[in-house]
């Protein structure tokens, strides 16, 4: 049970992340300036984190120089 | 660039609330009242809360943790002294004219979402499955699997391959049918000690970043009165599946961001 205690803190802010983000009432209107998809990118900000880092290591490595133009 | 305010709203109630004398992160709290509703809000910048600068900060993790962490501690104080309709973050409007507006075309419907909100409380219901130790205490507690695995022993190399993946088979077909049991169970007993009940989508290991997986991520409205009751079901569950591997985990009390839906098109995300 000692590492339930520990994380409580971990927990609480995905409880709250779970209900802010997901969750409330949802207008839509003329007068509302609305952010599309809020939700979403909370669940994919892991993967899409991840997947800046991998294409860092991409523009890092040695094969990832700058395009050459055409023409 | 002028940096111009935006108006954030974070619930509305239908009494005066107790605004948050204390809370650091939003420190700017008014509140714009009309047709006897009271919104909470606050003004922030545009340049962070504007359409271009919400569409990077959304990328930013600690931005997000710190902002919607402020969000729930404005509305939890709100709802100390009064019934809230929690409204989702970044629900922002130019004005407070715009605002206003706003509550004049749905104060029907927030007054009948605040009467049906009365008095109740939303309590939130997550599960946790340990795989592993439950996949162990079924390795030695279900009499077919022991069957099974004595079969093996005194099988030849081509039959205990087959019975093996049989095996295989039957544990992962047990699991299953333990966890969806739980997960039944545990909502059904909830459900009938509360007024209303919902089941949301569960959330992977990536989110929770937990090491074992969700196996019920559930909320319920359950009346003031009757939470006691609540909070014991809940105990009895805990207690019955615990050495089994599924951790029953239950917060609250919440803002009620899983009931209050509008009527019309414009309801909370499902």
């Amino acid at each position: 049970m000692n590492s339930d205690i520990a994380k409580s803190k971990d927990v609480t802010l995905l409880e709250i992340l779970d209900r802010v983000l997901e969750k409330g009432v949802v207008i839509s209107g003329d007068m509302v300036i609305s952010v599309a998809d809020v939700d979403l990118i909370y669940l994919g900000l892991k993967v899409l984190l991840s997947s800046v880092e991998t294409m860092e290591q991409l523009r890092g490595s040695p094969f990832a120089g700058p395009m050459r133009e055409a023409v | 660039m002028t940096d111009n305010q935006l108006v954030y709203l974070y619930c509305v109630a239908n009494e005066e609330p107790k605004l948050a004398k204390a809370v650091d992160l939003a420190e700017d709290l008014y509140l714009v009242c009309h047709r006897a509703l009271h919104a909470v809000v606050g003004e922030v910048d545009e340049s962070e809360f504007g359409a271009e600068g919400l569409k990077r900060n959304m990328a930013d993790l600690e931005w997000i943790k710190t902002n919607a962490s402020a969000h729930e501690k404005v509305i939890e104080q709100a709802m100390i002294n009064t019934d809230v309709i929690p409204f989702k973050f970044g629900t922002l409007f130019a004005t407070d004219e715009s605002l206003k507006m706003m509550l004049e075309q749905h104060g029907e419907e927030f007054k009948a979402i605040l009467e049906r909100l009365a008095n109740k409380q939303e309590w939130g219901l997550k599960i946790y499955c340990d795989l592993e130790k439950l996949r162990t205490g079924l390795l030695s507690s279900q009499e077919r699997i022991l069957k099974i695995d004595n079969e093996i022993k005194s099988s030849s190399v081509g039959k205990a391959y087959l019975l093996k993946k049989k095996k295989d088979e039957m544990i992962e077909q047990t699991l299953n049918e333990r966890i969806n049991k739980c997960g039944r169970e545990s909502f059904e007993s909830l459900k009938e000690s509360s007024c209303e009940a919902r089941i949301n989508r569960l959330l992977p290991k990536e989110v929770t970043e937990r090491e074992d997986e969700m196996v019920l991520n559930s909320a319920f409205l359950v009346g003031k009165d009757k939470v006691g009751n609540f909070i014991d079901v809940v105990d009895t569950l805990k207690m019955r599946y615990e050495q089994d591997g599924l951790f029953v985990d239950c917060t609250g009390p919440w803002p009620a961001y899983n009931f209050c839906g509008l009527s019309d098109g414009r309801r909370q995300n499902e």
